[in-house]
């Protein structure tokens, strides 16, 4: 099967990871389109989202730093186990040079050459691991279709910030591997898999780690039910599709965390007494 | 017909710029005006060109809140004239205008609940100056006048609606007979200018047309029906809201808000949400609750996605300006908050604590007239209420930052309740 990754930057861990995992199951991918690291628009954005010193933080690690300690701590320790099984991987050019496969970068995955690369390596199925929202060009390209994982159960928990959401909603933290389509997260779903210890999670940012780790373990999973055409994907309801969730403002995104940390002590409370 | 709203249109263009030589006349005899006038202009320019709305934008705290709320209730105190009225606006150009009986009205209870959040009496009193001027202006008919004070118009259904507001409020916090007799008055007066399919449409009307966002002047009437305990007032708010809902379209676009020369400002589209919502509350109507959050959700939805609310709309949000209307913005929040409270449904605290947010980062720090203030339009020179702080605006941001607080106080309860049962 040809399966190209739509990557947010060649920095990207979850990329990599994704990556590493399909080529050492067996499907080292046909090519990967990553967005330009050095991105105005994305660096504002990530200001926006993470604040000034978190940015600060992430490029300093990532761009300057180079010492093999530095260099051996990941943002998300959950990858570990995906991105270092003979090296460690710091970036996607590392991954593409090892396993042998083309990388390019683009300004949009929606230009005009992004297409044209897209439709010269002629895949079977694209792997969404972040990036632009796609126009209907790119999701026709495809065999198969486009695959994402999306960090909280569909239908329920549709849009931003999954996983706190699904805390305040009270629906099961969990992720869903499905295949986008025009709408936000309204494609056929081909699983849908709750966290089995979220319990333990010590933070929403442990949380989301987590989700990553286990939504990359099930993706693989997942192309390899679809390659031998086991996956039945199920296509949602327009009921389903009506209801979306937006970014959470941080007062309420705090509520989630104690909604986590009560969880904790909850569970700690209970092995205490068993 | 369309030649008669033509002539409107070029006399309601005329007349804006005869206004604007006016101020600009004005500011020459106090030019010390200029200089925050210039660094205002430049700030939002600077800003408009700076600024980078994305999905993430507002989502987290730049003010307290709370100190939000005292820069709005400091900037209408700091409005209140000797005569007890609050200043309708303070203009880049020519400063403070006249009191504005209308949003003196409906600022009292607003007066009265941030009385309940500080509790030093500094509210209370002003409350009391704003009623006491109120209560000379009472028309022998019951009716209120039209207009800022000092301007002999005639009397004027909306604005006896919004003066209701603050009348019956002020009836609630101090039991005085004359209060409550002049809220009944002003109330028989509403019931017999109301036309028999529940609308306002005579010569007391705005423009002399039936509008959907007079739902806000059945929403008073729902509220004097339950501080009097008199049910005709109720009757005649529930035949209005019965006229208004006709007016919703399955899209969420009301219908009728019908002003000659004017777009379909935010403010007025979120009065009419505001009116046939709080009414429905009042009154029991689910029907009508549910017809104010289906336009509420087109707007949530818009600002989720955009991180801007248009200052006015086409017919059926077909398209929008590209300034906001701040007021307009402020009313939104207050009806999320409330729909939050009646629903339970977290998706609207969420957009109106960004929403709050925004409006918070237009809100001066510093100056004379602008500090707390809050604009009629983003950038400011935009089309409604340009170069000014509007009175009705930190009313109703004001109102926003205390369900702000109830709503979140609402959350919290029950997240405790819900821990409590869970363990």
């Amino acid at each position: 099967m040809r399966i190209v990754i739509l990557a947010p930057g060649v920095y990207s861990e979850t990329s990599c990871a994704v990556a590493v995992q399909l080529a050492e199951s067996g499907y080292v991918p046909s090519g990967a389109l990553a967005l330009s690291t050095v991105n105005w628009q994305t660096l504002l954005r990530k200001i926006g989202q993470t604040g000034l010193r978190e940015v600060m933080r992430y490029g300093t690690a990532k761009l300057v730093l180079s010492r093999p300690a530095q260099a051996g701590k990941l943002f998300n320790p959950y990858l570990q186990s995906f991105l270092s099984s003979d090296v460690l991987f710091r970036n996607l050019q590392q991954v593409s040079r090892y396993y042998d496969f083309p990388l390019t970068s683009c300004r949009s995955q929606n230009d005009v050459t992004a297409i044209e690369q897209l439709k010269d390596w002629n895949p079977d199925l694209l792997i969404f691991t972040g990036g632009n929202l796609l126009r209907e060009e790119v999701l026709a390209i495809p065999r198969l279709g486009v695959l994402n994982v999306h960090l909280g159960l569909l239908p329920e928990v549709r849009g931003m910030n999954s996983p706190e959401w699904s805390l305040l909603q009270n629906v099961p933290v969990g992720i869903t591997i499905h295949f986008m389509d025009a709408g936000i997260d309204t494609g056929p779903i081909v699983g849908r898999y709750e966290l089995p210890d979220r319990g333990g999670c010590l933070s929403l940012v442990d949380l989301r780690n987590r989700l990553i780790a286990f939504g990359i373990a099930k993706l693989v999973e997942a192309v390899a039910a679809l390659d031998r055409q086991a996956a039945r994907p199920i296509p949602q309801s327009r009921a389903d599709r009506k209801e979306q969730f937006f970014v959470m403002h941080e007062w309420l995104q705090a509520r989630a965390a104690e909604r986590l940390a009560s969880n904790l002590r909850a569970t700690a409370q209970w092995v205490a007494q068993a | 017909m369309k030649e008669t709203s033509k002539r409107f249109d070029d006399r309601a263009a005329m007349a804006i710029f005869a206004k604007g030589a006016i101020d600009a006349a004005t500011l020459l005899s106090a030019p010390e005006r200029i200089v925050p006038l210039v660094r205002q202009m430049c700030r939002d320019k600077a800003r408009l060109t700076l600024e980078q709305r994305h999905l993430y934008s507002y989502s987290k705290t730049c003010r307290d809140s709370r100190d939000a709320l005292y820069a709005a209730m400091h900037w209408i105190i700091e409005g209140q004239r000797p005569d007890g009225g609050i200043a309708a606006y303070y203009s880049l150009l020519s400063g403070y205008a006249e009191s504005y009986p209308e949003v003196t009205g409906y600022i009292v209870p607003t007066l009265y609940d941030f009385e309940n959040v500080i509790g030093d009496g500094w509210a209370k009193a002003a409350a009391e100056r704003a009623t006491a001027w109120l209560l000379t202006l009472q028309m022998p008919t019951g009716a209120f006048p039209a207009g800022l004070a000092g301007t002999s118009a005639g009397p004027s259904v909306f604005n006896t609606g919004q003066i209701l507001f603050g009348l019956s409020r002020a009836y609630a916090e101090t039991h005085r007979s004359e209060i409550l007799n002049a809220a009944r008055r002003a109330g028989d007066w509403l019931i017999s200018s109301q036309d028999a399919n529940g609308a306002w449409s005579g010569p007391a009307s705005y423009q002399g047309r039936s509008h959907t966002y007079y739902s806000m002047v059945a929403w008073a009437l729902a509220d004097l029906s339950r501080h009097c305990e008199d049910d005709r007032y109720a009757i005649a708010a529930i035949r209005h809201l019965d006229w208004a809902l006709t007016h919703f379209q399955p899209s969420g676009w009301i219908d009728g808000i019908n002003l000659q020369g004017h777009p379909n400002y935010l403010h007025f589209i979120a009065y009419a949400i505001q009116g046939v919502l709080e009414c429905g509350v009042l009154c029991g109507r689910s029907d009508a609750v549910e017809h104010a959050a289906t336009t509420a959700r087109v707007l949530l939805r818009k600002f989720e996605t955009n991180k801007f609310l248009c200052g006015s709309y086409d017919d059926d949000f077909s398209s929008g300006q590209r300034f906001t209307c701040v007021t307009g913005n402020a009313q939104m929040s207050c009806v999320w908050l409330r729909l939050y409270l009646e629903t339970d449904d977290v998706r609207y605290l969420n957009a109106a604590l960004k929403l709050n947010e925004f409006i918070k980062r237009l809100m001066p720090r510093a100056g004379r007239g602008m500090a707390g203030g809050i604009p009629g339009s983003y950038p400011i020179w935009g089309r409604y209420q340009p170069l000014r702080y509007i009175s009705w605006g930190a009313k109703f941001f004001a109102d926003a930052l205390m369900l702000e607080q109830r709503a979140k106080n609402s959350f919290e309860s029950i997240e405790t309740e819900a821990l409590a049962c869970a363990s």
